[in-house]
Order: structure tokens, then C-alpha cells, then sequence
């Protein structure tokens, strides 16, 4: 038996095959310019329209994590349950995109997000109660009962609509209770196309929020040696690495993100961003976490990757002192705003006379300062931006305290000592 | 008793008539299944021309035309209605290619602009039929018939081998087993082409026809994969059969190598007629 034609047959077809994986290689700069293989995820429809109309979210994509792992678009911008949809150029997408959809493949990073402050009270505390469904709210009191059965924030409802919509939902938002029944939405932190651990691990990130006189972490990490540190070494550092293999050789200084959520050297990874507090130092007065000991055990557990536990111990032991100081300095100024009040030298009605404005910035800026200057290794938020205020306010609270008991008629209270 | 004669009977001369008959049903199935091919194709493009109803009509009414000379192939009228049909079919299939070069792959020459707009070699189809269907009716002998069934076979899995490589290549080769059809098509055409200048070689048949086999598998699994893209897994409405991953074309590979076992088929008949 010959084998002569068969040999000619599989050569012939061998060199078709190399020559169509030569084409393929060859492909004019019009088409490999055009969707490429991450890009075409969702079959080559999306990325063909959307490279010409908003080209940068498919590079975006392109770049992403998602792209790499064979994530189409359609896996995100599907209904979720409880979201319609809608036929776009033969796709069933919703237009409502969530935390929910996120949920679909990263279910534990939701429920760790939804049991976290970031998730129900961020929105409570600007809109109070009001727009969470029935099931939201249960959920929400379970992990934080006095934190979302509560009123709205009587000062943004007094700033008006504009100034809710625009400045404070910009932040709070992280937490909306949505239609769908889930919280918020995770591109807060992680961008929507890009999907990106690594933004969220960046300082500049938790800092568009997480900024400003009334929570200046940002600031305070930014003068800390953490923030010196990893600003000087960044570029050194694998900050893309996986989140649940992340090792001290990856980044070698934290962010916000290593402390309060990364698992570090094999600890466990979580998006409950108030697991490793110990304190509630937002607070005018500051208390203890229900879970005091065991959010700050892991905290202390995540500082021993770098520092010894004497060195530790001794750090918090002297932050703990600062909220106590700090408690003790509100506790006083409450005491005096009480008696204000108790006498009627004030009106019912928040924020309409000078002095209620320094009460709020009070606790709110500098009080709050103080705390987390303490514990975050910010001197000069502890001193500058903290202590130094509150004793400078305390005393113009102390004079205009005795301007209105003068004018109302009595005797002026001697300016207490701080 | 062979294989052979289990298929097409033990009776040698009329062994090409069964083949012939065989091969009339391929052509009509073909025609008939085009009408909806070429529906949801043109569906895409919003029937905008009214050419575009041409090839509709044609594959609705042409089987229809053709059966009866399947039913008494020596019938003359029937046989002049079936020869009819068959040059229709080519004229279908020519002027189909003439009114897609208006696409805009030919003023921009991209791959997307070849996969995406009109593709002008599809309409050649019709012509390839319309061929099989004229090769029906002429006398002759078995084997150049069958070598002719396998040229025009090979034909058919080159056009795969185009378009596969093209589609794929447009979906940027998201998955590696959309190089399947490309080497698949490449085998099939070299096997089948071979067969044709080599028709007494059985051993080189017995490849053809395992590797006909073969492209039944990568035409059902295509099948399977092309349903199972997301456009279609998660759309609800008819767009989602048009704009998706098309859902018949892998169904080509199966299709050709019913052409090309059927080709075999004549050519171990006519092998056998011989001895």
C-alpha cells in the first residue's frame, strides 16, 4: 500500500494550516489596531461599537483583571434578580448596575462589605432610614443597630439638595441601598472597567473620601512614615499582587487597604473594613467596638508583619491615652453646650448661632483629628491640626458661653481650664 | 455481504442512481435549509435592498420545483424543471456575489469590514449547488462523477477554511479551539482534493472518509459552542440569533462532509463496479 497521496494530503493540509496562522499574524495594523483578544471577550459586538464610541472603557477592560480572565462584558452588565433589563443591539444588560452583580462571582466579598460600615450606615448617615427597603434595613440593624435607625443628617438637609447630591452621596453612595436589594457598588474603590485591586490599594483611592478636616486620613497617612514610605518605594512594590497570596516581600508598607482589608502574609483577606477597629473614633465621644478585643487582636496580629509586639503594645497603648484625652476634652465642651441649653440660652434649632458651629467642629474636626492622628502615627494631626484646636476653640466656646450669659442677664461662668 | 452493499444495495448498477438520488436531496435539503440562513442574515441587515428577498423566495420555491424530478428522475419534465432550477441557482449565487462587492471591506480592506459586512463569497453557495445539482444530470461515468462531488467538496471546506479563519480571527481567537475548524477545513480540503486526482487510492478514501467523520464532530460541537456564546445564552429576543455567534455555520462542516462520504461512496462504487 502507498501512502504517497495521503503524505501530500497531510502536507498540503499542514502548510494551509501554517499559512492561516502566518495570515493571522499577520494582520494588517487596521485590524490589530481595532479589538483585540481581551478586548473582543464579549464575541468581538461590544468592543466593535464601543472602541469607537467610548474607547477608553474598552481599554480600560482591555487592562483589567476581568479581561484576563476570560470575564466578558455581558458577565457584568447582565440583570442581576431584581434588576430589569433591557435588549441592547441583541444583549439583555440592565442599566442599573450594582454591587449585585459584582455579588455573582465575589459573593464573600459582598457579604464581608455589606456587614461593613462602608455598606448601610455611610448612607444612613446623610439620609437616615428613609430609603431602605424593609429587608435592608433588618440586615443593615443586625451588624449596626444605631447606626441606620436614625433621622437624616440635619446639617446636609439644611445645606439643601444640591449639596447632597453632589458633595455628600458622592461618598455615601459607597452604601445606597439599591433597588435590587443589594447595598452600594464596588466600583467606589475598584473603577468600574478596570476592576482594579491595585487602585484599591492605593491611599489616593480610600483619600477621595476618607479626606478633609472631618476624617483626614489621607492627610494624616500622607505626614505618617507609612505614607513617606510607601510614597518614596511604590514603584518598588508589587501593589497588583493577589489579594489572598499578598506578602510583606509584595509591599513592603502598607496603605489603607493592607491594614484594614488585605490578607497580609496569609491572613484572611475581608471588605469589612471595621473588622480590625477597635474604636469607634468617628464618635464625639469615643467607645469601645463591640468587637473591641478581637478587631483589635487582628489589627495587632497585622502589625507584627513589620513591628515588634512590645513596639506595638506600647503604640496603642499611647493612642488609647489620646481618646481618652480627646473624650475627656469633648466631654467638657458638651458639658458646657448642656448648660447652654439647659438655661435656654440657645435655640432649639441646629446650626443658626456661631457658637453651634464651633460645637460641631469641636468633636467633628478636631476631636476626630486627634483620635485618628493618634492612631494612625500622624504627630501633627495629634498636635496641630488636633490638640492645638480643640484647646484654641474650647476657649472661644468659653467666651462667647459667657457673652450670652451676659446678655441674656446673668453672671459670666469663669473660663474653665483645660 | 460489504459495507458497501449494505448502504447501497448489492445491486452494482444501480448503485450510482442511489448516489445520484442521495445526492438530489442534498442539493434540495440545502436550498430548502438557505431560505432560513439567508433570512436571519439579511434579517441583520434590515432587508434594505429588495434583492435581499430574491434568495429567500428562490430557496423557498426552488425545492419545491425540484422534487418531483427526485421522485421520477427520468420524467422529462421534471428533469427540465430540475435543470432549471440548477442554473437559477448559479445565477442566484453570481449575482449574490456581484451585489456584495458593494460592501465596504473593499474601501477599507479590514478584517472586520470583510466578517462584519456582506460576505460576498457566501452567495456562492447557491452556485455551488446549483453545480451539484447540473452534475446530477449530465452522464457522467461514476467515478468522474464522484471526483467531481469531491472537487466541488473540497471547494466547499477551502470556503470554510476562509471563513473560519476570518470569523475567528475578528473574535480574536478568544478561545483556542476556535483554531478547530481552521485545521479541521485544512485536512478536509487536502484529503478531499487529493481523492479527486488520486480516486483509486483506498487507502487515501478511508482517511477522507474518517476525517468526513471528523468534521461531523467539530460541526455538532461548533454547534454546541456557537449556542452556548454568551449572545445567545443571554439574549431573549431575535437579535440575539442575528448578532451573535452564528449559529449555523458550523453546520457547514457537517453538511460538506455529507458531499464529501457521498463522494467517497461513488468512488468506492465505482472501484467496485471495476473489479
Amino acid at each position: 500500500m502507498k501512502f504517497q497521496n495521503i503524505f501530500i494530503a497531510v502536507v498540503l493540509g499542514g502548510a494551509l494550516i501554517v499559512a492561516a496562522f502566518m495570515l493571522n499574524a499577520a494582520r494588517p495594523v487596521e485590524d490589530t489596531a481595532g479589538p483585540t483578544a481581551q478586548a473582543i471577550k464579549a464575541t468581538g459586538k461590544c468592543a466593535q461599537c464601543h472602541r469607537q464610541e467610548t474607547g477608553a472603557v474598552v481599554h480600560q477592560y482591555e487592562m483589567s483583571a476581568h479581561a484576563r480572565n476570560d470575564v466578558s462584558c455581558l458577565d457584568c452588565h447582565r440583570a442581576a434578580e431584581g434588576q430589569t433589563s433591557e435588549s441592547h443591539h441583541g444583549f439583555d444588560i440592565t442599566t442599573e448596575m450594582t454591587a449585585k452583580n459584582c455579588k455573582a462571582c465575589h459573593a464573600t466579598e459582598y457579604e464581608q462589605f455589606a456587614r461593613s460600615r462602608h455598606a448601610g450606615p455611610s448612607w444612613a448617615a446623610v439620609h437616615g432610614k428613609k430609603h431602605f427597603s424593609e429587608a435592608q434595613f433588618e440586615e443593615a440593624m443586625r451588624h449596626h443597630p444605631k447606626a441606620v435607625d436614625r433621622k437624616e443628617n440635619g446639617l446636609a438637609y439644611l445645606e439643601g439638595e444640591s449639596a447632597i447630591v453632589s458633595g455628600c452621596e458622592s461618598c455615601h453612595g459607597v452604601g445606597k441601598p439599591n433597588g435590587d436589594g443589594s447595598f452600594g457598588t464596588c466600583t467606589h474603590c475598584h473603577s468600574r472597567h478596570n476592576a482594579s485591586v491595585e487602585l484599591a490599594r492605593q491611599p489616593e483611592t480610600c483619600g477621595q473620601c476618607h479626606m478633609g478636616p472631618d476624617h483626614s486620613q489621607l492627610e494624616i497617612y500622607s505626614e505618617s512614615k507609612h505614607g513617606v514610605l510607601y510614597n518614596l518605594q511604590r514603584a518598588r512594590m508589587n501593589v497588583a499582587a493577589k489579594p489572598k497570596t499578598l506578602t510583606t516581600q509584595d509591599m513592603p508598607v502598607p496603605t489603607c487597604s493592607t491594614c484594614h482589608m488585605s490578607g497580609l502574609d496569609g491572613m484572611a483577606v475581608t471588605h469589612d473594613t471595621t473588622e480590625r477597629l477597635s474604636w469607634y473614633l468617628y464618635a464625639p465621644v469615643s467607645a469601645k467596638r463591640p468587637g473591641y478585643q478581637g478587631g483589635q487582636n487582628q489589627m495587632k496580629a497585622l502589625c507584627t508583619k513589620c513591628h515588634a509586639k512590645g513596639n506595638i503594645d506600647a503604640f496603642y497603648a499611647d493612642a488609647e491615652k489620646a481618646v481618652a484625652s480627646t473624650n475627656a476634652k469633648v466631654q467638657e465642651m458638651q458639658a458646657l453646650m448642656k448648660g447652654l441649653r439647659d438655661d435656654k440660652l440657645l435655640t432649639p434649632q441646629p446650626f443658626d448661632e456661631p457658637i453651634e458651629f464651633l460645637e460641631f467642629d469641636y468633636w467633628h474636626y478636631f476631636g476626630r483629628t486627634a483620635k485618628h492622628g493618634a492612631f494612625m502615627g500622624g504627630a501633627d494631626f495629634v498636635q496641630w491640626h488636633g490638640n492645638y484646636e480643640l484647646l484654641k476653640v474650647f476657649k472661644e466656646m468659653a467666651e462667647m458661653a459667657a457673652d450670652l450669659r451676659a446678655r441674656h442677664g446673668g453672671a459670666p461662668d469663669p473660663a474653665p481650664e483645660q | 455481504m460489504s459495507a458497501l452493499d449494505l448502504i447501497l444495495g448489492s445491486d452494482r448498477a444501480d448503485a450510482h442512481r442511489r448516489l445520484q438520488r442521495l445526492m438530489g436531496l442534498f442539493v434540495v435539503g440545502n436550498l430548502a435549509f438557505l431560505a432560513v440562513d439567508v433570512y436571519l442574515a439579511h434579517l441583520e441587515n434590515h432587508f434594505r435592498h429588495p434583492a435581499e428577498w430574491v434568495p429567500v423566495g428562490f430557496s423557498a420555491l426552488a425545492p419545491l420545483c425540484m422534487l418531483p424530478a427526485l421522485i421520477r428522475p427520468q420524467g422529462r419534465g421534471p428533469r427540465r424543471l430540475w435543470i432549471l432550477m440548477a442554473a437559477l441557482s448559479i445565477c442566484v449565487g453570481v449575482a449574490g456575489l456581484v451585489l456584495h462587492l458593494s460592501n465596504t471591506f473593499f474601501v477599507r480592506h479590514t478584517l472586520a469590514d470583510l466578517v462584519y459586512t456582506a460576505p460576498f463569497v457566501a452567495p456562492l453557495a447557491y452556485a455551488g449547488l446549483g453545480l451539484l445539482a447540473l452534475l446530477n444530470v449530465t452522464d457522467q461515468p461514476p467515478q468522474d462523477w464522484a471526483r467531481w462531488v469531491a472537487l466541488l467538496a473540497a471547494g466547499g471546506f477551502l470556503g470554510n477554511l476562509g471563513l473560519s479563519l476570518a470569523d475567528h480571527a475578528i473574535n480574536g481567537f478568544f478561545h483556542a479551539t476556535e483554531w478547530i475548524p481552521v485545521g479541521a477545513s485544512a485536512f478536509a480540503f487536502s484529503a478531499l482534493l487529493m481523492m479527486a486526482l488520486a480516486p483509486t487510492d483506498r487507502a487515501l478514501r478511508g482517511l477522507t472518509v474518517g476525517l468526513m467523520g471528523v468534521q461531523i464532530v467539530v460541526g455538532l460541537a461548533g454547534l454546541a459552542l456557537h449556542i452556548m456564546a454568551p449572545a445567545h445564552g443571554w439574549g431573549t429576543d431575535h437579535q440575539s440569533v442575528v448578532t451573535g455567534a452564528p449559529i449555523f455555520a458550523p453546520m457547514l462542516f457537517a453538511d460538506l462532509a455529507v458531499l464529501g462520504l457521498i463522494s467517497a461512496l461513488g468512488l468506492s462504487s465505482a472501484a467496485r463496479s471495476a473489479r
